[in-house]
Parts: C-alpha cells; sequence; structure tokens
C-alpha cells in the first residue's frame, strides 16, 4: 500500500528541490500539498507550490493555508529566497487549480480518511498544523508521524538560539511539539551535514530533464549563497527532512524531550533539547543528530535522474 | 623572571572548586591575592566554611571573604545532588585554623584590585553573584581587570536544565551584567569541560602522588565520580579547574571569540549562555568560549599541581 503524505511548505528554493524529489516517488500517495507564509507571503508560496506541482507532472491538490503566524508578525527570508520566493527561477504557469478546501481542513479530511496512516512532511513554519491542531484537537490522534524541517540543539540561523522556521511561528511550533503527535525534527545538526557538492550538481544538470536541469539551477543559486556562509555544499534543509520519509534510515537520530521557547528575550524560537536528560520527561521527539550523506545524495540523484525528458 | 600574575578566585566548593584552588596555588606563575566565596553549590556559610577547610588543610594562608548569600535577584539554587549536604562530601577535613576576613568579598576585592600595582585576573568558579556586585557597586573596576576566566554556560545543553548550565542559571541577571561588562571574558563551559574529564585510573595516579593533599584531593574525585557515573559520563568533568588552567596555559585549549547573550527572561531557556558561534548577528564579540582542550595534557597539569603540596 501507499504510503498516504501531505506536504507542508513554504517554496521557497530548497522545498522546490524537496517536492521534486517526492513528487514521482510510486511508494507514496501524496493527498495534497499545503502551502504556509515564511519563506515568503503566502500568495508566493501558494502559487510557487502549485507551478511547481504542475511542473513536476502531478495534480496534486494544492490546499492554501496561512498568510501569518498564529500571533506574531510575519517576517519573511526574502534574502535567502529572493522576491518570488524562488529566487531567479522562472516556472510556466500552472495548468491546474487551487484546492477548494484549505489546509486545515484539507489536512483535518485526510487525517480522518487515513485514520492514523497519513503522515506530514513539514517544510515551513507550523502554523498550518498548529492551526489544524487548534480547530480540530481530535486530528492529534489521527497523524502517524510529523517530520519537520526546523530547529536545533546547538545554534540557530535566524538568530544565535533559533532556526528560521521555529522562530517564524514559536508559538505554532509549541502547540505542535506539545500535541503527542510523534516528531522527527530535522534540524541544523543534521541539515548542516547534508551538502550538494559543484560536481553533484554538475551530474544532477546532467540529466537532461527538465526538472533535473531547473534543480540544478536552484542548487547552482543555494550553493553561491551557502558558499558565501562559509559552507563547502549547498546546504539541502527540507530536502534531508524529504529524504528521512523516503528512507528514515538517512538520518541517525535520538529520542530526547523537546520544549518550544517563546518567551526568551534572545531565545524565542529555540528548541529547548534536553540533552543530558535533565528533566526527567518523556522524549517528545527524534531529534536528527547526524547523516548518512551517500544515501541521502542518492535518493536525491535518483529522484531526479526518474522524471521524464 | 617575569611578574607573576595577580589574581582573585572566587567560588563556592564544590569538589571542583576546591580543586581548582588548589591548581591555582601550586602554579609559580598565578599570585593568588584573594579567595572570596558566594552561594551557589552549597548555602554561602558552607562554602566559605569549605574554602577555609580547604586552604587551612593544604596548609595555604590568604585572605577569604565572603561575599553573596544569594542572587541578585532571586532565590539561591543549590547542588546538594552534586555535592553532598556539606558541600565537600567524601574526605574527612579537620576544622579550618584560617579565620575569614573582617571584610565582605566585594570590599576585599576592590581593594586587592586598587592596590594591585598591575591589573587583576578573576577567575569565577560559581555563580557571578559577587563579580557582579563588584561592577554594578564600583563600575570603575573594569579597565582595572585583566581577565575573567570563568566556569559557567553551555552552547549546546544544559546540566540543570536542558537550557542552562549550573552557574549561569543560579544568578542569569549577574551574569548578564558581567557578559557585557566590556572586561575580557573567557567562558570555560560545558562545552570544554565536558571534555575535561578524569577517569578511574587517573584518579589513582593523583592518589600515589603520595602527600595528605594529594589523597585528599583523590578522595574528593571518588565522591565526584559516584555522581556522573549515574548519569552516565565515563569520568568525572573537571568544570571549575578548567577556568584556571586556561589561566596557567592557554595553548591547551580551542577557543573561539564570539558574542554571547545571557537569557534572563525564557520559559524553558533561562539562564542559556547564547552563544553566536555562527556570527548570525554581527554583534562585537565580547567572549572567548572555550570548545575543546588536549585532555591529556590537562590531566599532567593537575598531576603537577599535586606535586607541589608536601609529601610528609
Amino acid at each position: 500500500m501507499k504510503k498516504p503524505i501531505i506536504i507542508d511548505c513554504d517554496p521557497g528554493l530548497d522545498d522546490a528541490i524537496a517536492l521534486f524529489m517526492i513528487l514521482n516517488n510510486k511508494n507514496f500517495d501524496i493527498r495534497a500539498v499545503t502551502p504556509v507564509s515564511g519563506n515568503q507571503t503566502i500568495d508566493k508560496t501558494s502559487i510557487n507550490a502549485l507551478k511547481l506541482v504542475s511542473f513536476a507532472g502531478s495534480n496534486v491538490p494544492v490546499a492554501c493555508g496561512a498568510s501569518k503566524p498564529l500571533y506574531k508578525e510575519l517576517v519573511t527570508a526574502a534574502h535567502v529566497h529572493g522576491e518570488s520566493g524562488l529566487g531567479n527561477v522562472v516556472l510556466p504557469d500552472p495548468k491546474i487549480g487551487f484546492s477548494e478546501l484549505n489546509a486545515y481542513d484539507m489536512i483535518y479530511q485526510e487525517a480522518v480518511k487515513h485514520n492514523n496512516e497519513l503522515e506530514i512532511v513539514a517544510l515551513g513554519p507550523l502554523t498550518n498544523i498548529a492551526l489544524t491542531l487548534l480547530k480540530y484537537p481530535d486530528v492529534k490522534d489521527k497523524i502517524q508521524r510529523i517530520t519537520l524541517m526546523g530547529g536545533s540543539s546547538g545554534c540557530g540561523n535566524d538568530t544565535p538560539a533559533a532556526e528560521f522556521n521555529i522562530v517564524a511561528d514559536s508559538d505554532a511550533a509549541k502547540i505542535v511539539f506539545e500535541s503527542g503527535i510523534p516528531i522527527t525534527m530535522v534540524g541544523l545538526d543534521a541539515t548542516h551535514k547534508a551538502l550538494v557538492l559543484d560536481e553533484e550538481i554538475n551530474e544532477i544538470f546532467s540529466y537532461k530533464n527538465k526538472v533535473s536541469e531547473l534543480a540544478a539551477n536552484i542548487l547552482s543559486n543555494a550553493l553561491i549563497f551557502c558558499k558565501a556562509h562559509g559552507f563547502e555544499g549547498a546546504v539541502m534543509h527540507d530536502p534531508l527532512a524529504m529524504a528521512c520519509i523516503i528512507d528514515p534510515e538517512v538520518m541517525i537520530s535520538k529520542d530526547y524531550h523537546v520544549d518550544i521557547e517563546t518567551k526568551g528575550t534572545f531565545t524565542n524560537g529555540k528548541t529547548v533539547v534536553d540533552v543530558y536528560h535533565v528533566t526527567g520527561k518523556e522524549p517528545n521527539a527524534k531529534v536528527g543528530i547526524d547523516i548518512d550523506r551517500n544515501k541521502f545524495m542518492n535518493i536525491l540523484k535518483e529522484a531526479m535522474m526518474n522524471y521524464e525528458l | 623572571m617575569s611578574r607573576k600574575r595577580s589574581v582573585i578566585m572566587d567560588c563556592d566548593p564544590g569538589h571542583d572548586d576546591a580543586i581548582a584552588l588548589l591548581m591555582a596555588f601550586a602554579c609559580d606563575t598565578i599570585d593568588v591575592k584573594l579567595v572570596t566565596t558566594v552561594g551557589g553549590n552549597q548555602t554561602l556559610d558552607k562554602t566559605l566554611n569549605n574554602a577555609l577547610r580547604i586552604l587551612s588543610f593544604a596548609g595555604i594562608d590568604v585572605e577569604v571573604a565572603a561575599g553573596a548569600a544569594k542572587p541578585l535577584n532571586r532565590e539561591l539554587i543549590v547542588a546538594p545532588e552534586v555535592h553532598g549536604e556539606s558541600g565537600l562530601e567524601g574526605p574527612i577535613l579537620p576544622s579550618p585554623t584560617l579565620k575569614p576576613s573582617d571584610r565582605n568579598a566585594i570590599s576585599a576585592m576592590w581593594d586587592v584590585i586598587k592596590k594591585c600595582d598591575d591589573k587583576v585576573t578573576i577567575i569565577p568558579t560559581g555563580p557571578l553573584t559577587n563579580v557582579a556586585t563588584l561592577i554594578l557597586a564600583h563600575p570603575e573596576v573594569k579597565p582595572m581587570i585583566e581577565r575573567i576566566s570563568l566556569m559557567g554556560g553551555s552552547c549546546i545543553g544544559g546540566n540543570w536544565t536542558p537550557a542552562a548550565e549550573f552557574n549561569i542559571l543560579v544568578d542569569p541577571e549577574a551574569a548578564s551584567i558581567v557578559f557585557n561588562s566590556g572586561i575580557p571574558i573567557t567562558m570555560c563551559g560545558l562545552d570544554v569541560t565536558h571534555k575535561a574529564q578524569i577517569y578511574n585510573e587517573e584518579i589513582e595516579l593523583v592518589r600515589n602522588v603520595g602527600g595528605k593533599v594529594a589523597k585528599m584531593v583523590a578522595e574528593l574525585l571518588d565522591y565526584f565520580a559516584l555522581f556522573h557515573k549515574k548519569f552516565g559520563f565515563e569520568g568525572s568533568p573537571m568544570h571549575d579547574p578548567c577556568a584556571v588552567a586556561y589561566i596557567i596555559d592557554p595553548s591547551i585549549f580551542t577557543t573561539k571569540a564570539c558574542h554571547v547573550d545571557i537569557e534572563t527572561q525564557g520559559e524553558f531557556s533561562t539562564g542559556a549562555t547564547v552563544a553566536d558561534l555562527n556570527d548570525v548577528l554581527k554583534k562585537e564579540k565580547n567572549v572567548d568560549v572555550a570548545l575543546d582542550i588536549n585532555r591529556e595534557a590537562f590531566i599532567q597539569l593537575l598531576l603537577k599541581s599535586m606535586k607541589f603540596y608536601p609529601m610528609a
């Protein structure tokens, strides 16, 4: 049986690669893509999601979600993802339209339909999932797992303490982490090791299909930004989260209790990971600490290779 | 011969504080002018008595002045789980022959620093309440301090809460004052102290140095190891001795200059030393954060320190 999943995202350059990794995967029944505001405003992330789905030859429903975080104001990452949210990438107009459902109703409907079989991959701020939990509290017993890109047990990338997706809506993250739904946290501890190098980008380009060429273009853009920040390759945050759902063995993780700081002057949005087990609280997340980079690259390459010319 | 470095030890003994003190007094490049005590690992009456007992036992004559009994703005947290009811469980130590100073820690610190020909180095191995009070009461002291080499904080994970290390957690407001003071700071936090572990066979090397001081230190280490074994450590982290070792021989440490803020308002992360290791804020670098240590060289330094004390 194909695994039913929903992809919650805010495309986003690395979101785009992550979507391309799964949209042609025969082992998954992608029930919906639910865009959220984050890397860019909701009008941009939602149209980007629609164009990416359509470009990859898929007709998965795209159900739009929150235009701003639960309580605070939206702060985008335009400095990373550009004004459009997809850098200088230009995509053709989509051949499909948006779903009539909003993200929360879509997530709830699919969770009920696939009682405790549905998994969610969350690649942006957790606003849509938190709102689903607020609107439909019983959904917490109907979702098998949330694999999310976000957080860090050490330093952050948006502030010294916090990673972008979590700090963007720390109140939503708190609701999700406290929900009891099993969580896999794909944070900076792991994603900073998910690097795609120059020659690997060239290889992906050489597959010569339109998706791989576009992916290589996005990776090249990301590479320039990442090299300017001292990384030797393009850091693929969201694709690692996607790789985790395709093959959980791609990431080495440990079970920890994670609290979300929402009040700190300097630590708002910090995923407070109990690495020394001092609270005695039950673990609520599998926290990624390392990756099998070869496995990650193989998943990425295989997906890119298998699009039609 | 180069001049000895003038040092004030500010501590809350505490097993590892006791060893830090003994290492400082054993070092021939350090002149410890004053020992001050603070409430932390145990209450102030106990930490003061422990400092006096250790120094008396080792035959050291120095001014010992009691400082703050509680944090600037919070109630005191103590650590009997780690250090026992006395704060120094393990060896049997006689009552002290040294008497506490008539002056309080802050007056003594200020007076010692004013009278010193050169800048003074402060090595705090407890909560930063005394040092913060000194800075608040005498702001002009700042340029007169060479460096503060402190044990406290952590870049990844805390030991008292998931986000905070004990010394910083006990008095985060004091830590904030010290970290924002502009005084050069070396932070020996869990990132380095958890790499400065002493293993059982090395405790035997300490015991085998001979003499009553080395034997007593080995007994402190025996007790300290019991707690850390329970938490899955292979050895015992030598937290406070790191802050002294950095002043004795910085070359055995790997440090990184970065901006560090102290969280005082968090729900889950009060007391976190928020270290901007990736420089995302581009703020002024106020702290040299110790990240690694040459462990073997550190253990050799500890053994060498023990040999300073009389064998009889």
